[in-house]
């Protein structure tokens, strides 16, 4: 196996991209390496991307947002403005596996490792965050419920890396939460993961929302009924119900001993109403 | 006045070295020239070993030897003994199939172990373990501990018919007929005790090594060099014992699960043998979840017959207990003899009858953990108890006091043969009851109510019986400035060195810090028996005590002729020889010297012998908890223990031994559960992702009291209180749940109380 440490992401690319056998970008590393100790994965090239200029960075533009692919959890956690603005998506970061771990994780890996029960991506889903995608042919950027395609597998195409994850410029009377159910209360897989976020107008109403669900189907959902539900309503409690149905009718679990089918169901609507609640209270108070 | 005497919270002599990671295990161990082995175990619950093929393994650069189960035989050695004897109800003995140490023609198990591969890296030994070829016919397997009786299950052993292992009875089954026939109410369950996975976080691990004189030499990670010893040597390796030298380093947690003797000692010894070098075997965790003892597993079906006033009349107690795929050391004992005495609780049940089914099923191996058969028996009795309570309109507590054996009762003889000496049941209850302040329960409901939560408040009472041995010796021997204590006991982490020392600094009127433990060499020790059952301080203590005080007797002489005084006029006194009524004085130690010196070193072996067979720890735990009512998800709110220990040596490792019991028992009510698929036989719950140990947060701060009623049949007043937390934790949680769902009309749920398992008994109730 061949470690490489490029310092720009033109020879990152070009690494990934010209190497015949199994290649991996490595962040902080804490699926990648915990596959290769598990015999899970032998990757002939790993190329770390930590030592690429600006990609450790958090940037705040006009726009909104730029949190670099190599950017660990914890630091999302100490951006004071990156808080304020998208509370529900650093929390959602900060529960990825133990602290020691949020000093490692990145929300880039965390999405890249495609695991349908990922922490951070129902959040960033909700959010509406869009990924910027480097690779042989240049840039491009997409949505990043784009970016998983079923469980561990990416639409990226060879030699194509993760640069950065931009979320928007928040509007006002905007909020938002990302609830998870685990069998215990930390550092555990997801049974369920909700995520939502909306903006009201100002009367107090829901002008507009996302709602996302993890670990009950392939990939991260996008439930738009689940948004439908809510938008125009001041999240009474018929409309939460209504929230509540539509999650639990999109849901496409599996049964395992983590939980069954229905008990997925179930959840996903009830974390979806709570994170809802806390979203909207995150919103009226801004 | 002796520092750190009886009685107080002398800090952990070994903790600094754990802390500090300067500890020894046996995985620190490494011998000169040291070759290590892997295991190629079985990856079917059930097969045929139609083929084996160590050809390439044998070829495997670095491989030194491999070894299968055709070749341990063709060595002369014998399976691993089930050491209890045990009799049918119909007088026929239990069923006793082999366990070989590698297997023959059959696997039973998914770990079994099939091969030994043996290089001089562990990594070399891995790679020649890949390299084994096993061509298994696979056979249907049997899991489920109800199933295993079903007709036509497939059969574990095709000699023990019907997968039965045993039928074993206890107490006077007409008597309680009778009892049953004149009961105003009785109430029945069917309750399923989970079974569990015990995790000592040093994985078990063993080192063989040959001497240059042939005598071997087994470091092993036990709780016991003795039994260990005697077992391989005159059970499966046919050497006189004097042969085999087995030795204890530092030991990370063992809970019974390293009292016995597994296949892998044998092994190592006779490789490192053939090899003539030191030979390591380390479990990872993944083959800790495959290869160590598991425990509980037990399906009861239980009623219990009461008067009109809620007095218990009788109980009736019908278990299935699953053995595993072989008989463990000293499984058939756990579910029989160990728990069913307990099963007449803190009450005074004329009439209990039990009768046990022991089966076969491809499972891993089942035997002691952490209260062994008790937390089961307390389990059945607790529930039973809060069971009738509802059913009769009594209040739990109320229904309790009815029924307890009070004090000016004692002792008081069970009618399951058990012998209580002392306990103030009543006030352990109300002292429970008042620091989880019941009274203010219905105000926290309501509140929980309001923010959809179902609050609830379940008690446990309970009693352990510990496990008694005839006699325990204790070496004390004085040097010049210094005392060593030499137990048989064995310390896994509880603290022995600090403890014993306490003892013997107390008695012999010295600082703690001159007093050294020495546990773990069998060859430094004439006689042990281990520890397991909570029984080592209470043994042991005693056993110090007395030699304690021989000791003393033995320094008489030589301070009478240093203080040139008549003997009968010397006394001893907080560490020195007097003379009475004089301020003329001479230290122990100096008097030790002046022995040693005259070749009469001080030096005594105390061999207590109990008045009683055990001792009888007793108490309360109350849990109060909250269920998320749309989720049901279950979280602690409020623990209490009150604890009756006896008489209490060091008070913090006594805390220590109930938090750390207590977390166990909370984890059996609420998370952990040892999953197979049911037709594969593949353990789903084989490593820390989904096997789920509790962990802090899921734990609240315990409350802990204690009364502390010395026990009349020790000269210490000792009691043991090592097991209590999981014997008594639960049911208290179970209870608790159990008075949440109340409201919903739930009358059961087994454990663990997982939010699913609580979701569908609530939806269940509300007819969804």
């Amino acid at each position: 196996m061949l470690y490489a440490r490029p310092g720009t992401l033109e020879e990152a690319v070009r690494l990934l991209a010209d190497t015949r056998g199994s290649a991996f970008a490595m962040a902080g590393g804490s699926d990648l390496l915990v596959r290769m100790k598990g015999g899970n994965v032998e990757p002939d090239l790993v190329v770390d991307i930590k030592a690429i200029a600006g990609l450790g960075e958090i940037k705040q533009t006009g726009d909104g947002f730029l949190i670099g692919a190599a950017v660990p959890c914890v630091a999302m956690g100490e951006a004071a403005a990156l808080k304020t603005a998208w509370p529900g998506v650093v929390e959602a970061a900060s529960l990825i596996g133990s602290r020691q771990i949020q000093g490692r994780c990145t929300i880039a890996g965390n999405l890249c490792n495609a695991s349908p029960a990922a922490d951070s991506v129902p959040a960033l889903v909700a959010a509406a965050a869009k990924v910027v995608v480097a690779g042989p042919k240049g840039r491009r950027t997409i949505a990043v419920e784009d970016v998983p395609v079923g469980p561990g597998k990416t639409s990226l195409a060879r030699g194509e890396i993760v640069e950065a994850i931009l979320l928007d410029k928040r509007p006002q009377r905007s909020g938002d939460a990302y609830l998870r159910f685990i069998p215990r209360s930390e550092m555990d897989i997801a049974v369920v993961g909700a995520g939502v976020s909306l903006t009201l107008d100002a009367n107090g109403r829901i002008e507009s929302a996302r709602v996302a669900l993890g670990a009950v189907a392939p990939t991260v959902l996008l439930v738009t009924e689940a948004a439908k539900a809510i938008v125009g309503t001041k999240l009474d409690a018929a409309a939460l119900e209504a929230l509540a149905g539509a999650c639990s009718a999109a849901c496409r679990p599996i049964d395992d001993k983590r939980g069954t089918v229905e008990f997925r169901k179930q959840v996903a609507g009830v974390l979806a109403k709570r994170a809802a609640g806390i979203a909207y209270e995150r919103a009226g108070a801004k | 006045m002796v520092r750190f005497g009886i009685g107080q919270s002398a800090a952990r002599r070994e903790d600094d070295r754990f802390l500090l990671g300067t500890g020894r295990f046996v995985d620190d161990i490494e011998r000169p020239n040291q070759a290590h082995a892997v295991l190629v175990r079985s990856p079917h619950a059930h097969a045929r070993i139609a083929g084996l093929d160590v050809g390439a393994a044998r070829a495997a650069p670095g491989v030194l030897a491999v070894l299968t189960g055709a070749d341990y035989r063709a060595a002369g050695f014998r399976p691993l003994p089930c050491v209890i004897p045990l009799t049918s109800r119909d007088g026929t003995p239990r069923a006793d199939p082999p366990r070989w140490p590698l297997a023959q023609d059959r696997v039973r198990y998914v770990g079994d172990p099939v091969v030994l591969v043996v290089a001089a890296s562990r990594g070399a030994a891995c790679d020649g373990a890949d390299a084994v070829v096993v061509d298994y016919d696979p056979l249907p397997a049997v899991i489920g501990t109800a199933e295993a009786l079903e007709s036509g299950a497939p059969l574990v052993w095709e000699d023990v018919p019907g997968n039965r292992c045993f039928h074993w009875e206890m107490g006077d089954a007409a008597a309680v007929d009778r009892a049953f026939a004149g009961a105003a109410r009785i109430v029945e369950r069917t309750l399923r005790n989970n079974r569990l996975a015990p995790q000592p976080i040093e994985a078990r691990g063993a080192i063989g090594e040959v001497g240059p004189d042939g005598r071997l030499t087994l470091y092993v990670s036990g709780q016991g060099v003795h039994l260990c010893r005697d077992m391989l040597c005159d059970d499966v390796l046919g050497l006189p014992r004097d042969q085999l030298r087995v030795i204890t380093p530092d030991v990370g947690g063992g809970f019974g699960v390293k009292f016995f003797v597994y296949p892998e000692y044998p092994l190592v010894l006779w490789v490192a043998r053939l090899l003539g070098r030191p030979v390591k075997w380390i479990a990872d965790r993944g083959e800790s979840f495959q290869s160590d003892v598991q425990a509980r597993d037990n399906v009861t079906r239980a009623a219990l017959a009461l008067d009109a006033e809620g007095r218990i009349l009788g109980l009736r107690v019908s278990i299935i207990a699953n053995m595993g795929a072989y008989l463990s050391n000293f499984a058939p004992f756990i579910p029989t003899a160990v728990g069913n005495p307990c099963l007449s609780g803190l009450y005074d049940n004329p009439a209990i009858y039990s009768e046990v089914r022991a089966v076969f099923t491809n499972t891993v191996p089942v035997d002691a953990y952490r209260g062994a058969g008790q937390p089961e028996a307390s389990y059945v009795v607790e529930r039973m108890v809060d069971a009738a309570a509802r059913e009769l309109g009594f209040d739990p507590a109320e229904l309790r006091r009815r029924n307890f054996i009070v004090p000016n009762r004692m002792p008081f003889r069970t009618v399951t043969g058990l012998t209580y000496d002392s306990g103030e049941y009543q006030k352990n209850l109300a002292e429970a009851l008042r620091l989880v302040d019941a009274a203010g329960l219905g105000a926290r409901r309501r509140a929980a109510k309001g923010q959809g939560k179902l609050r609830g408040l379940g008690i446990a009472t309970y009693i352990e019986a510990t496990e008694g041995v005839p006699d325990d010796s204790v070496i004390v021997a004085v040097g010049r400035d210094s005392i060593t204590v030499v137990s048989g006991a064995q310390s896994s982490g509880q603290g022995h060195e600090t403890v014993f020392a306490q003892v013997a600094a107390e008695r012999l009127g010295v600082d703690m810090a001159a007093v050294t433990v020495v546990e773990g060499d069998s060859d430094r020790i004439p006689t042990g028996r281990g520890t397991g059952g909570s029984r080592s301080l209470a043994n042991a203590g005693p056993a110090i005590v007395l030699a304690c005080d021989q000791v003393i007797a033995q320094g008489l002489d030589p301070a009478a002729e240093l203080l040139e005084a008549a003997r009968a006029d010397i006394e001893f006194r907080d560490g020195a020889f007097l003379v009475k009524g004089t301020d003329r004085r001479v230290s122990l130690f100096a008097v030790a010297e002046r022995a040693e010196a005259a070749g009469n070193a001080l030096r005594a072996e105390g061999t207590y012998v109990p008045t009683a067979p055990q001792t009888f720890p007793n108490g309360c735990h109350a849990c109060e908890l909250e269920i998320d009512e749309a989720t049901g998800r279950v979280e602690i709110v409020r623990y209490v223990a009150v604890n009756d220990f006896g008489r209490i040596v060091n008070p913090m490792i006594v805390r220590g031994q109930v938090h750390g019991g207590t977390a166990q028992g909370i984890g059996q009510a609420l998370l952990e559960d040892t999953v197979y698929d049911a037709g594969s036989g593949q353990l789903l719950s084989g490593s820390y992702m989904d096997y789920c140990l509790p962990r802090a947060d899921n734990l609240p701060p315990f409350t802990l009291a204690f009364n502390e009623v010395p026990s009349p049949t020790n000269p210490l007043g000792l009691k043991g209180c090592g097991e209590s937390g999981c014997i008594a934790a639960p049911s208290a949680v179970v209870n608790a749940a159990l008075d949440a769902l109340s409201p919903l009309g739930v009358r059961h749920i087994d454990m663990p109380l997982t939010a699913e398992r609580v979701w569908r008994v609530m939806r269940a109730a509300r007819g969804g």
